[in-house]
């Protein structure tokens, strides 16, 4: 009877505790916005226009920074589509060059390797408005002009949120500008196939191909080196892809484990039978050369183990 | 009377006209003028220094800025200590309203302290006449770091900047060549943080060298053969790994065998290390194989039916 005050005290102060503890409280599941994002923004778009492709010409960064911004800032961070990004891809829209795109899905480390900082392809991250927005994280909050570092929105959360809009319409973009020969990388181990239905390529990108502009579609599916072989050219997703862009009228070409692909995946496992160089055989015998000094150190040690084997037999 | 007035009428026109075009011609003199001093002013004072390769980046300051945050947010968070603002400071104190002729190691002391960290063991990759090939290697393989993998060469790669005695006190317009002096703010930057990354070398290091360069694969005159191979710490680097790529298809100059390899081979055993030299390294020719797929050199086993 006496601790009947303190017990609802006790509740208030643990309810009261729950929803300032950073842990519980968090608004939504995602991570929230990346720190400094502002000054990554501009100096990447710097960085862009004076080193990487200069020939995108003047830009006006700081421009470009603020409309970005204001796609999403002050507004629920769940109401955000795909065209409040209208004038920020319309300040850092530049031309990609004929027979350069590079679609891909499930492999965008890869991609970035391949595409070479885009000078053999142009992907979306080699564009000035992915190159941008790469790896980031950043969402708003309604009423109030600050971005929320503590917590964004996950697509199962709500779709219409700051970053998946913002692709959205990065992605349009890309395929609408894409011109020439058109090519997709795929990855072939990928769970659930190599081209996902819903997806960005297959939602966002093929409906805004422009077929006046594109003279031919080339698919590449590459499998990871010690994956599994999920999907193929004429097989599975790859088929319905396939048969989905030759019913638009467009001219189809599709590659199992494009050569120059899966060298860069030997990278990582260059002793896989896949990666076995012929030029490699024993016969062109080019192999390590140690100096005298390291030779004679093994010797020294293989003897000094063996008379310590010896002398602990001995002991024993 | 009528004749009297039109003539003064006439005279008041005349004046008036005159003083329009007097008043015309003194607005078009003035434009001309203010748009001359401001497109000096533009071009920097006439008093600064003219040299003969590029002038300061553009936006350095953005740039430098951006990259720093974007390395110690996006890619490195356990450098998340590092102080952008300041780090930027330091670069622009160590060449700003400075003759561009007349850096030296002290200038950049600031920045080096700032901007430095640990670099783990066995990670740090050397390089001479392989810029291109070793630095699309480091992209997609996250086991080793040149020094453009680093914090300061990262903020300092493919941007220049020089400073001079007048008004902004940075020059956009040119900057010094080596061949017009060696103290020049690039220059001495590199120098120094070259020797920084030598210095901060442990456990097995790499050094990535062109077997297909007619004047040979390792120069005593490069930065890595005049500054990096003598601050390596013999008390922290246990070997030196040599990769002697030759291009796919190019010329074989020089091997493990060669002439200038020897040279080097013995002067780093001059230093007590181990060393290792391979031919044609081979996850880095994966990577060439890469832009030469048909070449012959770059067939694949599973190509040939033959069994080995």
């Amino acid at each position: 009877i006496m601790m009947s005050p303190f017990l609802p005290l006790l509740l208030v102060s643990v309810l009261f505790m729950s929803s300032f503890s950073g842990v519980q409280g968090k608004k939504w599941k995602g991570e929230g916005t990346t720190q400094n994002l502002e000054n990554i923004v501009i100096g990447r778009c710097y960085d862009y226009i004076r080193t990487v492709n200069p020939a995108v010409g003047e830009k006006n960064c700081s421009q470009i920074w603020e409309a970005f911004k204001n796609a999403f800032i002050n507004k629920d961070p769940c109401s955000i589509l795909p065209k409040d990004y209208a004038l920020f891809i319309n300040l850092s829209l530049h031309t990609i060059p004929p027979n350069k795109s590079l679609f891909w899905e499930n492999n965008q480390l890869l991609v970035n390797s391949f595409s070479a900082r885009g000078r053999r392809y142009m992907s979306l991250g080699d564009t000035l408005f992915g190159f941008v927005g790469d790896f980031l994280n950043w969402c708003g909050q309604a009423d109030s002009p600050g971005l929320d570092y503590e917590s964004c929105p996950t697509t199962m959360e709500c779709e219409n949120n700051a970053v998946e809009s913002f692709w959205r319409m990065a992605s349009i973009t890309y395929a609408q500008q894409s011109s020439g020969v058109i090519h997709v990388l795929l990855n072939g181990s990928a769970d659930g196939g190599a081209f996902p239905q819903p997806g960005f390529f297959a939602d966002y990108e093929i409906p805004n191909f422009q077929k006046g502009n594109i003279s031919k579609i080339v698919i590449w599916v590459v499998d990871d080196i010690e994956g599994p072989d999920i999907d193929s050219c004429g097989a599975h997703s790859v088929k319905t892809l396939e048969t989905r862009l030759k019913t638009l009228g467009y001219d189809v070409t599709c590659t199992d484990n494009y050569k120059p692909v899966m060298f860069l995946l030997c990278l990582d496992n260059p002793d896989d039978s896949k990666c076995a160089l012929s030029s490699s055989a024993p016969a062109a015998q080019r192999g390590p050369i140690s100096s005298v000094r390291g030779g004679s150190w093994n010797k020294l040690m293989f003897v000094s183990f063996a008379g310590f084997l010896f002398r602990f037999a001995l002991v024993y | 009377m009528p004749l009297q007035q039109g003539s003064a009428r006439t005279r008041q026109r005349t004046v008036l006209l005159v003083g329009i075009v007097v008043l015309l011609a003194a607005l078009v003199l003035a434009v001309v003028l203010a748009s001359l001093l401001t497109h000096g002013k533009h071009e920097g004072s006439p008093q600064m220094l003219k040299w003969k390769d590029r002038g300061t980046t553009k936006n350095l300051q953005e740039v430098v800025l951006g990259r720093c945050y974007n390395y110690i947010t996006a890619q490195h968070p356990e450098l998340g200590d590092k102080d952008c603002l300041k780090i930027w400071e330091s670069l622009k104190d160590a060449f700003i309203y400075k003759n561009p002729c007349n850096i030296t190691s002290e200038d950049y002391q600031p920045l080096m302290e700032l901007a430095s960290h640990p670099i783990p063991c066995n990670k740090s990759l050397f390089w001479s006449k392989t810029g291109d090939l070793v630095h699309r290697y480091t992209k997609s393989n996250q086991n080793f770091l040149t020094l453009e993998d680093t914090l300061l060469g990262y903020m300092a790669d493919r941007v220049s900047w020089c400073g001079d005695p007048s008004a902004p006190g940075i020059n956009y317009e040119s900057c010094p060549k080596r061949s017009e002096c060696e103290s020049n703010p690039g220059s001495v930057f590199w120098k120094m943080a070259s020797k920084m990354f030598a210095e901060a070398a442990c456990g097995v290091v790499q050094v990535m060298l062109n077997g297909s360069v007619e004047a040979g694969a390792f120069k005593s005159s490069s930065i890595f053969g005049s500054i990096e191979v003598f601050n390596l710490n013999p008390d922290k680097v246990s070997e030196v790994h040599i990769w002697l790529m030759q291009d796919i298809g190019g010329p074989q100059s020089e091997s493990c065998s060669g002439h200038s390899i020897k040279r080097l081979i013995n002067i780093l055993e001059e230093r007590n290390f181990k060393i290792v030299c391979e031919d044609n390294y081979r996850p880095v020719q994966l990577l060439q194989c890469v832009h030469n797929p048909d070449h012959t050199d770059c067939r694949l086993c599973t190509n040939s039916t033959a069994i080995l």
